[in-house]
């Protein structure tokens, strides 16, 4: 069905001539199950301000090195799939964390030689399933 | 200015979607700083709204009312809570809100983001716990972040902190 611009159906399928010549096709929930449901960049210097993000409603500076990121469009539980990462210093010993605290809010962590750090760039990732 | 189609019954993700594509971020020069009671041992909090949330909210018709994310919440804190099962009904068939200013972005998101027992009683203590800002007022470097507290001198009037 096309109408004002919307595509609507429930598979996606293609013939994979060019490659395997096999047949393969995607339930197209898979495809929105499956993409990122949140990002944020961060510069965590100075005072901190959000570079770019996506699904995110603000960013609270916990401290050095320490950030919080609440969401608008919540996870369907605390079980949801986090990653990122800082550039704050480019050694072995740079350690970023990210991890679900609520359905609507996620911790960042930067580290550096065992010490919190701020970061110029601090990113985080969200993926899983939304309310 | 854009027109905001009918959202009701669009998935609120659907909506951020679209008003990422379609919405000049808003950088807001405010922010709010807060301590919270129960965490009096780390510094004070900042709490920055995000620029492509604030187009929304300056937008309108967009974001779910602040009272849904209430809901959410307390269906977190039950012991039985296994995922969220009112999603549809809080956040994405609800009316979305009319525009706010953005002052009343601000006190949304204090009331969203910020635990309730910070902005409920903010000023029922010896000093403020909570402080609409700009952000031209919080120190100019991180050097001592981890001391950052919010002065016992502050003076508050009926409608500002300063």
């Amino acid at each position: 069905m096309v109408a004002h611009g919307t595509i609507a159906f429930d598979t996606l399928t293609t013939s994979d001539q060019v490659n395997t010549g096999t047949e393969k096709s995607l339930d197209t929930s898979y495809i929105f199950n499956g993409v990122l449901k949140a990002w944020l960049n961060l510069d965590g210097t100075g005072t901190i301000g959000i570079s770019d993000s996506f699904n995110t409603a603000s960013v609270t500076d916990n401290g050095t090195g320490s950030y919080a990121k609440t969401l608008s469009n919540a996870m369907s539980n605390s079980l949801y799939a986090t990653g990122g990462g800082h550039n704050a210093n480019s050694s072995f010993d740079a350690n970023g964390r990210v991890l679900p605290s609520s359905t609507t809010s996620v911790v960042m962590y930067a580290q550096a030689n065992g010490a919190s750090v701020d970061a110029s760039i601090v990113t985080a990732l969200v993926s899983g399933d939304l309310a | 200015m854009i027109e905001t189609p009918e959202f009701q019954g669009t998935h609120l993700w659907e909506r951020l979607c679209w008003a990422k594509e379609k919405l000049e971020p808003y950088r807001s020069e405010y922010c709010v700083v807060w301590e919270d009671p129960n965490d009096m041992e780390n510094p004070a909090k900042v709490t920055h709204p995000d620029p492509n949330w604030m187009a929304c909210a300056l937008q309108g018709g967009i974001l779910p009312p602040v009272q849904s994310y209430w809901e959410l919440k307390k269906d977190e804190n039950k012991p039985d809570f296994v995922k969220h099962t009112r999603g549809p009904e809080l956040l994405h068939n609800m009316k979305p809100i009319d525009a706010m200013t953005e002052e009343e972005a601000i006190e949304y998101l204090i009331m969203k983001d910020i635990p309730e027992h910070v902005w409920r009683d903010w000023d029922k203590s010896n000093k403020p716990k909570m402080v609409i800002c700009k952000k031209d007022q919080l120190p100019g470097t991180r050097e001592w972040r981890n001391a950052w507290q919010i002065s016992e001198d502050l003076v508050i009037n009926n409608e500002v902190a300063a």
